[in-house]
């Protein structure tokens, strides 16, 4: 009977315990997990965890297992009472201690090496052979990606190609913030008035998720951003499709060039740059938005209610955002949208 | 067989905590009173950052939260770190453990300096509440607990936010170095005969080792944090990249600071811990020896790693290496520390009561934060924890399950001495339970968090991140330690208001402490004892050489505590406080309130130093041995100057690294002037003849010789000052002014603070000169002199310093 009931009593538990293990475990799988090993980066640090856990696990044993014998298991003859100290013990044990401290210092050791390689491997001198260079500037709460090679600028989104290694040049305009997309390596933070360098190598095409890692200010937490890592072939064409001037759409559209006339008239240009339009440096390059996923430091979907929402109030979505909030009416706003999402 | 152990109850008027009304709590100077003070301001700031902490943790339990906005998240991000780190763990571990064990423990009266030790709590509590007034004036600190430059600057976080944060921070680093100065003589100078260094409890080694880490680490963050009140306030650039800056001064400064103060937070613990366990297992600490070495290493090592904290900073692989391996390093002592705690344990006879469960649950929790913790070390794998929630999870269990846990287990562990009351083990037992299981449930999740990428200080997260669950999750644990913490509160009340009282030794310690009646008389030891062996008090009941517990000649005085002099109280501590807080004050609000305050300062520090008619009379002094053959107040003085010269230190070494960044001139080698400067600097050096002379005229008694050796000294140095005040006349004319470049900025405030040293000491022969006039300086005070002559001779040695690195180098190596 005995172990039925304790099966039955098991089964029970199974559902809650695995939607635990699911929810429990689910900010492991992503989309910013370090536990996702998409880069060669990403793969060498997690290496260096899961041995430094093994022996932390070891560790804890060797603090917890002793602890629990002394409280529940070994039974010490009861001294009984003041005065009387417990038996068994000695004031010091110099085998045990020299144990202790040799022990560690040797598992030390073994960490330390490899730690110590990797920390110089990915600190090169001058960045790895044919590796594609990025400019990633932080500003206050957005990111600005410069590609050299190519005399293109973006925001917020990047694409690189799988299987390059990246070789980024980390620059602030402003405040210091941290730069992190966790799946394809570790942080560094960008600095006014330095340049700090990282680099990785990508394995596969995927979407990445970004975060600032260096509180910088008010909207810290809505300073995001993604990486897309593309085929060879996928990212030359989207290079060559950021060099050219955006595509509005085919054949004239009363509404886009309403749009278009309204983004001339406004302050939109005294900040934003669009390919033949405006050359405005203080907010993100706009030249291609409508091809973008997302809007406002990678925290919204581009879609068009929410580049509406933006439009009409930034600082509601993001505290403290420096667009302002421009007054337009409701056509003008819509005629705006329009144009920039049409903006390929 | 055993000797009289005090069992009775004290005397009315002879316990500390009734004696005299409320008010006389205000000038009170009774390092039993200032302990009690410490916990109980220390435990009202723990209450609000706790509820800072729920409200933060009540906007994070899902994503896409409006419960909190942005602002008044970061504000309270900020000051719960500030608060729990500097005004609640570290008080309680130094202020509060230190002031209400560490002299009982080490069979003292009091402290070396008990005026010094009400001052250091009132600008404690004042320095405190002026910070949290930031709330009043448009709101709280927000640019984070380490406020990294260059957000600091006032151009990117206007208003006086972070003008509150960094003045109280200074307030509050003065009163952490004179406590610990105070801690350092009194554990030096003041242990009871024959208590030698390897026979101190362990629990006044860590406070020892506590106290020399204030006194390095706190000078370099006050540097950093006078260039921060520069910039903010007067425009320099140490952090902004205008005039070549670099921001990362800010991070060096910080940490060589931080690093050091993570093990003052964490050695009271470790102190208090290898009290509770061998007490309550029966046994002798295991490793005495290993234990206290380890205490000192871990001290010494902390001062040099603290570039872990800055490896995404981009250091470069050589600086990363070597902070990487030196922070490795310090894992070893550490490992000792906890070995030989669980080896106390082995084969003992267990007291299964809260203090011991709060010890265990430490070594446990503890261990966790520093395995964590060697990840942390190895820079590869850091860049993928640091800033995120892992890194949340590490500190919150080294100082929350470490040091914090373990002030609980030694809450309940002295409680009965320091009340007299024991405290409720049913409702200890629950609000153990409670605060365990919420404090895990809290912040274990973190470290999957962590790992899954979620980022420190964010206000808020997106939904697609898979985060809501454990958020959730530990935002209900949040309120389970919450409601600990209330159980913990009620035992405290249930405790005072009970009518048992605790016999003198309820725990059967092993301690000196527990010799004495609970709660202790005014005067503590009726009679000091004779020290013998290490666990003196264990000894004494229940030693084995019989001789060895006798106790020595008595003291004359000693019986019953008739006749023991006591320091009488004293309201100037109160009032310098008062008059520092007004300084700070004033700088935000109304630049005259500054000078106001000054003036109170000095009046009261004048006040203070001649106060007591019996000038020289000293509890050390009353002992009748000789087993203190160096004055305390000696002592005192030249822990004064070393610290203080941690202070030039960092002040020299920013002049180095900016030294050649300047963008544009002129700089050291166009404008500075040897001749001039070699004849001040003769002076000055003539000022310290005279200020020898000015003492052996006081030492023989000649007042009158001695006053005009000291009017000389003063007058030296004024002709030194102006000839400073030319020299910076002359480039302020050439174009060079605090603004202009680095050389400016770094020049004027190393020169300057040289001079505003000199300028006090000035002024401190001049006041030791004009009360000479008064006869308040005869023979018996010369060694009032011999201080003022001490500072003096500091400041020329740091003038001859400054005088070959800034002049005399750039004059050689540009020839």
């Amino acid at each position: 009977m005995r172990p039925m009931v304790l099966k039955a009593r098991r089964s029970r538990l199974i559902p809650p315990l695995a939607c635990l293990m699911l929810a429990g475990c689910a900010p492991l799988q992503g989309p910013l997990s370090t536990f996702i090993l998409d880069s060669d980066s990403a793969r060498d640090a997690y290496h260096l965890f899961r041995y430094t856990f093994i022996w932390d696990v070891i560790i804890m044993l060797t603090v917890l297992v002793p602890l629990v014998l002394a409280l529940f298991v070994l039974t010490p003859k009861k001294s009984g009472g003041a005065g009387h100290e417990a038996e068994g013990h000695a004031g010091s044990t110099r085998w045990l201690e020299a144990a202790w401290t040799i022990t560690p210092a040797l598992i030390l050791i073994s960490m330390a090496v490899p730690s110590i390689r990797l920390t110089f491997q990915y600190q090169p001198k001058a960045p790895p052979a044919g590796a594609l260079r990025v400019r990633a500037i932080g500003h206050q709460w957005w990111w600005e990606f410069q590609y050299p090679e190519f005399h293109l600028t973006v925001a917020d989104e990047l694409h690189i190609p799988a299987g390059r290694a990246v070789y980024f040049d980390l620059e602030s305009v402003d405040v210091l913030h941290g730069f992190w997309a966790p799946e394809l390596g570790g942080k560094r933070d960008t600095i006014p008035g330095h340049v700090n360098h990282l680099t990785y190598t990508p394995d596969k095409p995927g979407e990445y998720f970004g975060e600032c890692t260096q509180f910088c200010g008010l909207s810290h937490a809505n300073m995001r951003f993604r990486i897309f890592v593309d085929t060879p072939e996928k990212f030359a064409a989207w290079v060559k499709q950021q060099q050219a001037s955006p595509a509005t759409g085919q054949g004239p559209n009363p509404k886009i060039e309403a749009g278009a006339a309204v983004f001339a008239a406004a302050p939109c240009v005294a900040c934003h740059t669009i390919e033949g339009v405006s050359k405005g440096y203080i907010g993100p390059n706009l030249s291609h938005i409508g091809s973008h996923q997302t809007l406002a430091g990678s925290i919204l979907p581009n879609t068009p209610e929410n580049m509406t929402k933006w439009i009409h109030n930034p600082d509601a979505l993001k505290p403290g955002a420096q667009m302002p909030a421009l007054g337009l009416d409701p056509v003008e706003t819509s005629d705006l949208v329009a144009y920039l999402e049409s903006l390929k | 067989m055993a000797v009289a152990i005090p069992q009775e109850a004290v005397r009315g008027r002879e316990n500390y905590l009734r004696e005299g009304g409320l008010l006389s709590w205000l000038i009170t100077i009774d390092h039993k009173r200032i302990g009690v003070l410490y916990g109980l301001t220390s435990l009202g700031f723990m209450g609000l950052a706790g509820i800072e902490a729920l409200l933060m943790r009540i906007q994070l339990a899902q994503p896409d939260n409006h419960f909190l906005s942005a602002d008044v998240y970061n504000q309270f991000f900020t000051m719960h770190g500030t608060t729990m780190i500097f005004l609640v763990i570290m008080p309680l571990g130094l202020g509060f453990f230190g002031n209400v064990a560490m002299p009982l423990q080490i069979g003292a009266r009091d402290v070396a300096f008990p005026r010094l030790n009400a001052l250091s709590y009132w600008i404690f509590l004042f320095g405190a509440l002026f910070m949290y007034s930031s709330f009043l004036f448009g709101g709280g600190p927000d640019a984070g607990w380490f406020g990294y430059a260059n957000l600091t600057e006032r151009f990117f976080t206007p208003g006086t936010r972070v003008d509150f944060w960094a003045i109280g921070l200074i307030i509050l680093g003065f009163s952490s170095i004179l406590g610990s100065l105070n801690f350092f003589v009194t554990i030096v100078n003041m242990r009871a005969p024959g208590m030698t260094f390897m026979r101190m409890p362990i629990f006044v080694w860590n406070i020892l080792v506590a106290s020399i880490l204030v006194l390095v680490a706190f000078p370099p963050l006050t540097v950093g944090l006078i260039f921060l009140v520069m910039d903010r306030f007067i425009g320099t650039h140490f952090y902004s990249t205008v005039a070549g800056a670099t921001p990362i001064l800010w991070q060096h400064l910080f940490w060589i600071f931080g690093h050091p103060e993570v093990y003052i937070l964490a050695l009271p613990a470790f102190g208090i811990i290898s009290e509770t366990i061998p007490c309550f297992s029966r046994k002798p600490l295991f490793g005495y020896a290993a234990m206290a070495y380890a205490t000192a290493l871990i001290g010494f090592i902390s001062y040099g790693v603290w570039g872990h904290h800055m490896f995404a900073s981009g250091m470069g692989p050589i600086a990363d290496a070597a902070f990487s391996l030196s922070t490795m390093i310090i894992a070893i002592p550490t490992g000792i520390k906890v070995y030989s705690w669980v080896a106390t344990t082995w084969g003992g006879d267990f007291v299964k009561n809260t203090s011991f469960y709060y010890a265990l649950a430490f070594v446990i929790q503890f261990t966790i934060g520093g395995l964590t913790g060697v990840m942390h070390a190895q820079p590869a794998m850091d860049l993928q924890q640091n800033g995120s929630y892992f890194i949340v999870a590490h500190f919150h269990y080294v100082i929350g399950g470490g040091s914090l846990f373990a002030f609980l287990s030694g809450i309940y562990y002295w409680w009965p001495k320091m009340t007299g009351k024991m405290m409720d083990e049913r409702l200890g037992k629950l609000n153990f339970w409670l605060i365990c299981i919420g404090f895990n449930m809290t912040f274990f999740p973190m470290h999957i968090l962590g790992l899954g990428g979620m980022p420190r200080r964010v206000y808020t997260y997106g939904a697609g991140f898979h985060w809501a669950f454990w958020n959730m999750f530990e935002t209900v644990g949040a309120f389970v330690m919450g409601v600990g913490i209330l159980v913990f509160v009620i035992a405290i009340i249930q405790s005072l208001m009970s009518a048992e009282t605790a016999v003198a030794d309820p725990w059967d310690g092993r301690t000196l402490e527990w010799s004495i009646p609970s709660p202790p008389p005014i005067y503590n030891f009726a009679e000091i004892p004779h020290v013998h062996s290490k666990d003196a008090f264990w000894e004494m009941k229940h030693g084995r050489a019989q001789e060895s517990r006798q106790p020595a000649a008595q003291p004359e005085h000693g019986a019953g505590g008739h006749g023991i002099h006591m320091p009488a109280p004293s309201l100037f501590p109160i009032l310098l406080a008062a008059g520092l807080a007004l300084v700070g004050i004033g700088a935000i609000a109304w630049l005259r309130i500054t000078f106001v305050g000054v003036l109170i300062v000095y009046l009261a520090i004048i006040g203070m130093g001649f106060e007591y008619g019996t000038y020289g009379e000293h509890p050390s002094k009353e002992r009748g041995d000789d087993a203190f053959p160096l004055d305390s107040r000696k002592v005192g003085m030249w822990t004064f100057i070393g610290s203080e010269s941690l202070f030039f230190a960092s002040l020299i070494g920013t002049y180095m690294v900016y030294k050649g960044r300047d963008l544009v001139g002129p700089t050291a080698k166009e404008i500075l002037e040897i001749p001039l400067t070699s004849f001040s600097t003769f002076v000055l050096l003539m000022s310290s003849l005279l200020m020898v002379l000015a003492l052996a005229a006081f030492e023989r008694g000649n007042i009158r010789a001695g006053r005009n050796w000291l009017f000389g000294t003063a007058g030296l140095g004024c002709v030194f000052l102006g000839g400073q005040a030319y020299e910076f006349t002359k480039f302020f004319r050439e174009g060079v002014t605090l603004q202009h470049n680095l050389f400016g900025q770094t020049f004027y405030t190393l020169v300057g603070f040289h001079g505003l040293h000199v300028l006090l000491g000035v002024i401190w022969l001049l006041t030791l000169a004009f009360a000479s006039f008064k006869g308040m300086v005869p023979k018996k005070r010369a060694l009032a002199v011999e201080f003022g002559g001490l500072y003096w001779h500091f400041v020329d040695i740091v003038w001859i310093v400054i005088f070959s690195l800034i002049y005399l180098m750039d004059k050689v190596t540009g020839a």
